[in-house]
């Protein structure tokens, strides 16, 4: 038992990784996934540190409450009759009496809210009547391609941005250091859309020639998914720009944050101790000072993946994946409000999720967080 | 007894921390974080300068000797630059340059306003929260946090396609939810720098000698939050700039004929291949001003030690 305690986090991370390569394979229901993530989470958590974990959990359920209200008002309070105001003003009299009965339009708001949200609660988050298909079943098919374009993008960036990060702290002040953060600095400014764009000119449309010389080649696609079980390798292929473009600014904005950290980290007296005794300078960067400086940077990767939950929208849509981003686009334009209220529930409860995953992991880094 | 004298005498929290510490940290003329001169530099004005001459170009843009934005120079589709038309010009030969700077006005003005609206509201949910704490500041806090858990951008997409299908006033729309999706996080930032010097020796002496709350609040610690308001507001219209080009890019922000920096991308992406100016003129501009702002926010931030691990 002391041995899971000690652990707890390590183990809780690993399963949560099963889980989530498990679905990509397996495709269970979306809300089993969800479910086995928050049960590991939460059990993992309580094991660790009880009744601080509880209260967190019981936090989250006032939120998804006002999220999914809130939104439900938004869709109710458009000037005009819903049902026409879902199917466009061209639609048939019998449509729209249709669509008003499907959707009990005739009944007061609150019991409305009330029915979705028992529906939803069971994974049932009504049919679409514009894509006419489940919205549940919608969502899990867009689902995995948001998230396996995050994954991607957050193993690019945290791969090169900690190694960098480290660097930089710990040749503070030099010509590498000077030179990394004005390359992070330029690509914090740089919105992803037009990284995206620069990337298909350069990689897959051929470059640029200026001035006689010319940069870039057709290597990559630039707008078609592959799944994974299809063929990995044009999988990969189809993924890396739009992971690439993300990715970017994530590198930059980790670095900065990792940088700061960990040279004040390394002013402190356990260092000079470690030093004192002989350590060789790699292992207590990467032994010592790495651990107690992340903790910024995690806070910051949970907020990016909690957020990359909907899917970088504009990066979806520019490479035309059919993501949750995309998905949830076209459901705005085509003002498909019962697949806009699915997704926002689906987004938001990825999120606050994430932002559980993040404090179970600080137990995990962090010893004296432990009970 | 001169020793002791001397060490309470102190109120600088610089030196404080030396006295207790014992390591040498820089004399202020020196900033605490990088130990720099208290410096500007070069780069600095140059940001500076190019965003006064872009905000000067977007408000005169009508006065401007520069071409029509929408009229469609015959023969001139997808040339490339000229003297005449220093960004060359798009599929229908509209001038790209006089595009550019006629988007710019949407953008400036999009994430200006919406950034002051933001700066205004949250300044003053941030001011109340952080001075009085207890209840008010749980309940405001949870319900930040709790508008920050929204997926924003889908939330001002739906919103501003929802209530203004046919975009007869996308700006104002873009405007009121980018600026009420911005007071959060700018509420969050000020509060917790307000946090920071609300417990400070000149606060307590203000309450010592009867001041009111409103008073404390606004003439003592309000000109102490300023400049992180500052170079945190400059910082974040960047990100609005970015929102307000992303929106449309997505085609929706304000719609044609007005030209707008996102648009603009988006149709040009199309001609990548044969005319790659199209897209990256104003890629380019609407780059140099996210840096710019991004720089003169840091370069601030820097000078008056706003120091991040306190927010």
């Amino acid at each position: 038992m002391t041995f899971v305690r000690q652990h707890v986090g390590v183990m809780a991370t690993v399963a949560i990784v099963a889980v989530v390569v498990g679905s990509f394979v397996l495709r269970p229901p979306m809300l089993l996934t969800f479910a086995l993530i928050l049960v590991i989470g939460i059990g993992a958590a309580a094991v660790a540190n009880g009744s601080q974990v509880l209260r967190k959990v019981l936090g989250l359920i006032p939120v998804l409450f006002v999220i999914t209200f809130f939104t439900f008002l938004i869709m109710n309070a458009l000037p005009g009759d819903l049902a026409v105001n879902m199917l466009g003003p061209g639609a048939t009299p019998q449509a729209v009496a249709q669509i008003r009965e499907d959707l009990n339009l005739d009944d007061p708001l609150l019991v409305r809210y009330g029915d979705w949200l028992g529906d939803a609660v069971t994974g049932d988050l009504g049919v679409s009547p514009i894509r006419q298909e489940e919205v549940a079943s919608g969502i899990t098919n867009a689902l995995p391609v948001s998230l396996q374009l995050m994954l991607y993008a957050q193993i690019i960036s945290i791969g090169i941005a900690v190694p960098l990060g480290v660097y930089s702290a710990y040749r503070a002040g030099s010509k590498g250091d000077r030179a990394s953060s004005t390359v992070a600095f330029g690509f914090l400014a740089m919105p992803s859309f037009i990284l995206a764009v620069l990337l298909v000119l350069f990689f897959s449309l051929g470059g640029l020639s200026i001035f006689g010389f010319h940069v870039g080649a057709e290597v990559l696609p630039s707008a078609r998914y592959i799944p994974f079980g299809e063929n990995p390798l044009e999988h990969f292929k189809s993924l890396i720009l739009p992971a690439m473009a993300l990715a970017a600014g994530q590198v930059a904005i980790y670095m900065r944050l990792l940088r700061t950290d960990m040279i004040s980290t390394l002013q402190q007296d356990f260092i000079q101790m470690a030093r004192a005794k002989g350590m060789p300078d790699r292992a207590i960067l990467w032994r010592h000072a790495l651990r107690p400086s992340s903790f910024t940077l995690l806070t910051v990767i949970g907020l990016t993946i909690g957020t990359l939950i909907g899917g970088a929208l504009i990066i979806e849509v520019i490479f035309t994946l059919p993501g949750l981003g995309s998905y949830v686009f076209e459901a705005i334009t085509r003002r498909d409000f019962i697949a806009v209220q699915g997704s926002v529930l689906v987004i938001a409860a990825g999120y606050v999720m994430v932002l559980l995953i993040v404090d179970l992991l600080y137990i995990a880094l962090d010893p004296r967080l432990r009970a | 007894m001169t020793e002791t004298l001397r060490q309470t005498d102190v109120t600088e929290p610089t030196e404080l921390a030396q006295i207790e510490t014992g390591l040498e940290i820089p004399p202020p003329e020196r900033s605490l974080v990088t130990g720099r001169k208290r410096r500007f530099g070069f780069m600095f004005w140059l940001a500076v300068t190019f965003l006064v001459v872009l905000l000067f170009s977007a408000f005169f843009a009508n006065l401007l000797p520069i071409n029509d934005y929408d009229t469609a120079f015959s023969g001139r589709s997808r040339e490339g630059p000229t003297w005449d038309f220093p960004f060359g010009n798009d599929n229908i030969g509209q001038d790209v340059f006089s595009r550019t700077i006629h988007g710019a006005r949407v953008s400036l003005i999009v994430s200006g306003v919406a950034t002051l609206i933001g700066v205004f509201f949250g300044g003053l949910i941030g001011l109340i929260t952080g001075y009085f704490r207890r209840t008010v500041d749980a309940v405001v806090t949870s319900m930040v946090d709790l508008v920050l858990a929204f997926p924003a951008l889908i939330l001002a997409l739906a919103i501003i396609l929802f209530f203004d299908s046919e975009g007869e006033s996308r700006m104002f729309w873009l405007i009121v939810t980018l600026g009420l999706l911005s007071i959060p996080p700018i509420a969050r930032i000020v509060r917790a720098s307000v946090l920071t010097v609300a417990d400070r020796e000149f606060v307590q002496s203000a309450h010592l000698l009867g001041a009111r709350n409103g008073r404390i609040m606004f003439r003592e610690i309000l000109p102490n939050v300023i400049p992180a308001i500052l170079s945190y507001s400059l910082v974040f219209m960047a990100v609005l700039v970015v929102v307000e080009s992303g929106i449309g890019f997505l085609g929706l922000s304000v719609p044609p004929p007005q030209p707008t920096w996102g648009d603009m991308i988006n149709k040009g992406r199309n001609e990548l291949e044969i005319a790659a100016h199209i897209a990256l003129f104003p890629a380019l501009v609407l780059f140099l001003t996210v840096l710019s702002l991004n720089y003169i926010g840091d370069k601030l931030r820097e000078l008056f030690d706003v120091r991040e691990s306190f927010l």
